[in-house]
């Protein structure tokens, strides 16, 4: 009896299998990188109510972060300046620009401008700026190099794994205290360089229990 | 700032969606009678308002989900709103603590209260204050609930409609004219007690504005009969306070001094502090305690009788004939008791001993529930056994408006008799709260102007002409008194959220015809309080919470007058005779008098006795329900003079034989969604006569059943050492009898040990000695956790949330049985059960020897729950968070997370409150010191019961304490090591008192018997 089926159609089986094979693996690679926090929110650059430049701020002009950013040393949060902090300079510089516009209006009417928030742990997350800077953790190494955005966007993934990394090894992260928003300081200084006045670098002992960071 | 406010607004239910502004009236009233009509009567109702069809909803929102379900791809957009202007002293993140003071009745509580941005997030005691010395008790704590309660009123009514102030504030001033006109005749005000300067001055004021007038205080449950006694033995109102740190022999008549006394935060710190178990030296105190109900005081007595509250008296001059025949010379006459009550002679004998041979260190107190008669005696006896050793201080109380029953109830037969034409009602309920014979709702009926001020529109506002909203103390300027005579004032700590007007304004208003600002009254008054630099001492008071200069309003008593109270032979000892039972009225640990209902913490909280939530059964003793055949839950018709209230029944032993306990303050029908129809409105068996206590009640069994839920038989942890005891003399002659007290095989552990290298170890000491049972632990800890609420049904069910309960056992016989208190929070252990079993290491242990929980990893399913011995973990069965109103969201504590649904959660060791001394001490490069980290429930605990700290370190007080000879783990001998331990109750008898199995720990004592 002739074969109904030609020989080749041996090989189906097993094209098939590499063929789903194939699917699945590009699947578990499309999900594994777009799916990451690396894919997903690094590059997060929204639109901000005001086109208020960081790199003319922080960078042109040299502004200290602390400047603005004035409590990150003592709060779990980096507060956003109030509007009375802008106007301290742009009630004289600037002070018919258009661009300027929602910020007068902000102090003129007491009402507060809605910032579009760009690095977000999540909520059962309490990271804490205070205790980061003081172990000698700058600004640069969640981030990045701000004195260069125009406007801000997310330089790093802020995911669990990506906090571990530094809480298992933050040597290579940490600075001296002065240097804390220092953008052009090189990491790899340290520990050459001392960490503060003192002779030995303070010892920082960064949680990696679930208990650091999760209440 | 960093508020969260999603401009592409989400939403999670159709009912969100359709509330927002734009898509108004697109829910679907499918099953209403309207759409029901308009679908089958076209045209019927076509002036209806705006109505979409079915068919219009219906895209629209498949539209929304569509659009919806895309947005759910991307990250939600997140707003961070700075300040304009930052306020001074601000920054937000840090949470801030001002301090204030709670006015409760005669007493006020120094506070002091967390605020996260500008919202308060939770109250504890003000360390420095001496009305709370840093500790709370329940109703303390919950009452920052009490603030954000959507339930509270809102508005000003006119009746029954919607109002303004405005429109009171020109309603007023016509009544206010005319009284000006009649000198006041006609108007009336019953407002609550109060104990403050600003009160006291603007009642003043009001009087010599309208001389006529009267401003009476009515409280249903008031320490009116112990200033009456006082002032019958002294010749002025003054509130006893009691040194119970010094005193060695204590007792107490009917008085529940650790529980529902006035000053029982104070007593309850001072009765722990001498009564440590020492074993060198002879301090620990000895409590006797005579009562009808079994308080938590009755729990902690060394020898407890049970006797109706009617024969105290009887029982008093008893023990004065025996402290006679001790040669103590009593100046006045008193009576012998020629009634003989069926109890053992023995014990009065034993007890006069006993006080007179520790003469200068004994101590009697007697309750509020017992009649003047009682506190004058009480007042004298410990006066003659204290000549040295002042252990009671007589406050005065100079700004004090004492709640009064005669001038109330002289009044309500003014107003019966139609002579009252206004009559204001002050933060009181009197139509829920008055005693039954008087009828309120009937009497006051006649009158013209009946104004309400107060909290919620409860059952007197239904029946008042205005009701105006009442300002919480937490957002209105006000001040106190406390009653050791410390000034306070009382500061807002968040502008009125519904706006209401506080006590200070309203009374203003009420003296001055026009409505004014609380700031420039109370700060008129402290202009005569402090007296130089009023700009430096007035913000110097507000920053601490009191008045340093305060001196205390000590009396010197002076007891002539009593001489002749004496003479008139006041007493009761030939008392009724009646046959039948006796009734007793108890204020309840959870409402107080019915002012707390809404408040579904307190609701939740289980009675720290019957172990009861959400009801108020009467509780009667063993033989009693023996004899009438009763057991928990059968209903019973009680029958006082009339006044019939059926209700259920709850066995509870050690309440005296004959004796009803009825507790006060459910049964509310007008107080908000939580409190309403909650338990049953006993206040309509109470009678003006006999408030207290009353003799031939009838009780009949009506044979029904009533579903009664109750904590502690899901958690029985039956025919185990788990509350080990132990009396002085037995502890003295085998220290270690505790860990003693279960033998085992060395244990081995099957499992790897957690690497246990942190910096810290953590650990926790509970001292059953002092624990009394009051459950502040608990509140303090769903105030600080964000605990949720489950209602009646969910803890019938045994979903009830609270990361710390306090179990209570019973051991002994029935009738006189010993009741135990054994707080029980996750006890961290080293080798931990709940750990093994998780299929998705949600629960792991962290190198400070915490057991966490990791919400994120949770599946839900309960395997940890199910193999926890100690059934300490709580398990959230439905998003309780999920419905909960706006202003309740406030409260949430922002460090903690908001646990959502299928999540298991238990008791943290505070880890928010550990990691913040932690990163600050990282700041300022230091170890965390001892102390420094206070866990909720040891903060609020008023007797110190529970320490945390540091295990490793072998100078902090934690490690101290698990050196303590009395220290035991609770099931050691599955080696789960627990971090949590417990200190052995110790318990101080008469020798004189005890059979000589007293000697043998309570444990062995039930072994005994049973084998």
């Amino acid at each position: 009896m002739a074969q109904i089926f030609p020989r080749w159609t041996n090989k189906i089986p097993l094209i098939a299998a590499l063929f789903i094979l194939f699917f699945a693996l590009t699947a578990i690679a499309f999900v594994w990188y777009f799916g990451s926090p690396r894919y997903t929110d690094v590059g997060y650059r929204p639109q901000q109510p005001i086109e208020f430049s960081h790199k003319l701020h922080a960078g042109d002009l040299g502004m200290d972060c602390r400047y603005c950013h004035y409590n990150i040393e003592r709060s779990p949060t980096a507060n956003l300046p109030p509007t009375s902090v802008c106007m301290n300079c742009h009630g004289i510089i600037g002070a018919n620009s258009e661009k300027l516009i929602p910020l007068r209006d902000s102090w003129k009417n007491n009402s507060a401008i809605p910032w579009v928030r760009v690095h977000k742990t999540p909520d059962y997350a309490y990271f804490n700026h205070a205790v980061h800077l003081s172990a000698g953790i700058g600004c640069q190494s969640c981030h990045g190099r701000i004195d260069r955005m125009e406007r801000v966007m997310q330089s790093q993934p802020l995911s669990m794994s990506w906090c571990l990394a530094c809480h298992r090894n933050p040597d290579p992260q940490r600075r001296p205290a002065d240097k804390i928003t220092d953008m052009n300081w090189k990491p790899t200084v340290f520990p050459n360089e001392k960490l503060t006045s003192e002779s030995e670098p303070k010892k920082v002992n960064p949680p990696t229990d679930c208990t650091g960071c999760h209440r | 700032m960093m508020k969260k406010n999603n401009q592409d607004r989400q939403w999670r239910s159709f009912r969100e969606f359709a509330e927002s502004g734009n898509n108004a009236h697109v829910e679907p009233s499918e099953f209403s009678d309207e759409s029901f009509l308009k679908e089958h009567f076209p045209g019927a109702i076509e002036s209806a308002g705006d109505f979409v069809s079915r068919r219009s909803f219906l895209s629209l929102m498949s539209a929304s989900l569509a659009l919806a379900g895309l947005a759910g791809c991307r990250r939600p957009v997140e707003k961070i709103i700075p300040y304009v202007i930052p306020p001074e002293e601000v920054i937000p993140g840090v949470p801030q603590y001002y301090a204030t003071t709670m006015p409760f009745g005669l007493q006020s509580f120094g506070l002091i209260v967390e605020t996260h941005e500008g919202r308060p997030t939770k109250i504890e005691g003000n360390k420095d204050h001496p009305s709370t010395r840093g500790l709370a008790d329940p109703f303390i704590l919950a009452s920052i609930l009490e603030l954000y309660d959507p339930d509270r009123s809102q508005k000003v009514m006119n009746n029954g409609s919607v109002s303004d102030w405005s429109d009171f504030d020109s309603y007023w001033k016509i009544i206010f004219d005319t009284h000006l006109a009649d000198r006041g005749k006609g108007l009336a005000v019953i407002g609550s007690s109060f104990n403050s300067p600003t009160l006291h001055h603007l009642r003043r004021r009001f009087l010599d504005t309208f001389p006529e007038a009267h401003w009476i205080a009515y409280e249903p449950i008031s320490d009116e009969n112990i200033l009456r006694g006082v002032e019958a033995a002294t010749g002025e109102p003054q509130l006893p306070e009691y040194s119970f740190d010094r005193a060695r022999i204590i007792l107490s008549l009917d008085c529940d001094f650790l529980g529902s006394e006035t000053g029982a935060i104070k007593n309850a710190a001072n009765f722990a502090r001498s009564r440590y178990p020492d074993i060198e030296s002879n301090a620990m105190n000895r409590l006797y305690c005579v009562e009808g109900n079994h308080s938590i005081t009755g729990a902690m007595a060394d020898h407890r009788l049970a006797l109706p509250p009617s024969k105290v008296e009887i029982f008093l001059l008893m023990l004065i004939d025996g402290l006679k025949r001790l040669d103590l010379s009593l100046p006045a006459k008193i009576p012998s008791a020629d009634i003989t009550i069926e109890f053992d002679r023995k014990f009065v004998e034993v007890l006069a001993a006993d006080l007179f041979a520790n003469k200068n260190h004994a101590l009697i107190c007697a309750g509020k529930t017992q009649p003047p008669t009682v506190h004058a005696l009480v007042c004298l006896l410990n006066s003659l056994l204290n000549p040295e050793n002042e252990l009671v201080r007589y406050n005065r109380l100079p700004y004090a408006l004492i709640p009064d029953t005669v001038a109330f109830n002289s009044l309500m037969t003014q107003i019966k008799a139609g002579h009252i034409s206004t009559l204001i009602m002050l933060d009181t309920n009197l139509a829920y709260c008055a005693p039954a014979d008087i009828d309120f709702a009937q009497a006051v009926a006649g009158v013209r102007n009946k104004i309400h001020f107060g909290t919620y529109y409860d059952e007197t506002a239904a029946l008042s002409n205005w009701h105006l909203p009442a300002a919480h103390y937490l957002e209105s300027w006000g001040d106190a008194v406390s009653i050791d005579g410390v000034r306070s004032v009382a500061q807002p700590l968040i502008a009125p959220l519904y706006g209401g007007r506080s006590v200070v304004e309203i009374a203003a208003q009420l003296a001055a015809g026009q409505p004014e600002n609380g700031y420039e009254i109370v700060r008129r008054t402290w202009r005569g309080i402090i007296e130089d630099s009023f700009e430096f001492n007035w913000r110097k008071v507000l920053h601490d919470g009191f008045y340093s200069e305060s001196t205390p309003n000590v009396a010197r008593p002076d007891f002539t007058p009593l001489g002749k109270y004496l003479a008139a032979e006041p007493f009761s000892s030939a008392p009724d005779i009646r046959h039948g039972l006796e009734l007793t009225f108890i204020q309840s640990p959870s409402t107080y008098d019915g002012r707390y209902a809404n408040l579904s913490w307190l609701q939740e909280l289980p009675d720290p006795v019957t172990k009861i939530t959400w009801d108020n059964p009467a509780r009667i003793g063993a033989a009693l329900a023996r004899n009438l055949d009763l057991r928990d839950g059968d209903m019973i018709a009680v029958n006082n003079q009339g006044a019939v209230l059926e209700l259920p029944i709850i066995v509870t032993p050690g309440i005296a034989d004959g004796v009803i306990v009825i507790e006060l303050g459910y049964g509310r029908t007008a107080v908000g969604r939580v409190g309403n129809g909650v338990g049953f409105n006993t206040f309509r068996l109470r009678r003006s006569q006999d408030p207290y206590f009353v003799n031939g009640v009838a009780v009949a069994k009506t044979g029904g059943r009533y579903k009664l839920v109750c904590t502690q038989e899901h958690h029985s942890m039956k025919g185990r050492p788990l509350i080990r005891q132990a009396d002085l003399a037995y502890f003295r002659s085998h220290p270690e009898f505790a860990s003693e007290m279960v033998e085992h095989p060395p244990l081995k552990s099957l499992w790897k040990e957690p690497e246990l290298t942190g910096d810290y170890q953590w650990g926790m000491v509970i001292d059953l000695n002092s624990c009394i049972g009051c459950g502040a632990c608990t509140i303090a800890c769903q105030s600080e956790n964000n605990i949720p609420v489950v209602g009646k049904e969910g803890v019938a069910r045994g979903r009830e949330m609270h990361w710390i309960r306090v179990d209570r056992y019973f051991s002994g016989s029935a009738d006189s049985p010993d009741m135990l208190f054994m707080p029980v929070p996750c006890q961290h252990c080293e080798n931990a059960p709940c750990e093994q079993v998780c299929p998705v290491q949600a629960t792991v242990h962290d190198h400070e020897g915490l057991n966490a929980m990791v919400y994120n990893r949770c599946v839900g399913t309960r395997y940890c729950s199910n193999n926890c011995p100690y059934k300490v973990r709580r398990f959230n069965f439905f998003n309780y968070t999920k419905s909960m109103p706006e202003t309740l969201k406030m409260l949430q504590n922002p460090d903690v997370t908001v646990r959502s649904r299928g999540v298991m959660e238990k008791c943290t060791y505070c880890i928010q409150r550990i990691n913040r001394a932690k990163i600050s001490a990282k700041i300022e490069n230091r170890r965390v010191s001892d102390g420094e980290i206070l866990t909720a429930c040891q903060q609020a605990c008023p007797t110190n019961a529970i320490t945390f700290g540091d295990i490793s370190d072998s100078a902090s007080r934690v490690s101290k304490m698990k050196s303590d000879p009395r220290n035991y783990e609770l099931l050691a001998e599955l080696n789960n090591r627990p971090r949590t331990s417990y200190l052995a109750r110790i318990k101080n008898p008469n020798p004189a008192l005890v059979d000589n199995h007293d000697t043998i720990p309570l444990q062995r004592q039930d072994e005994r018997k049973s084998s």
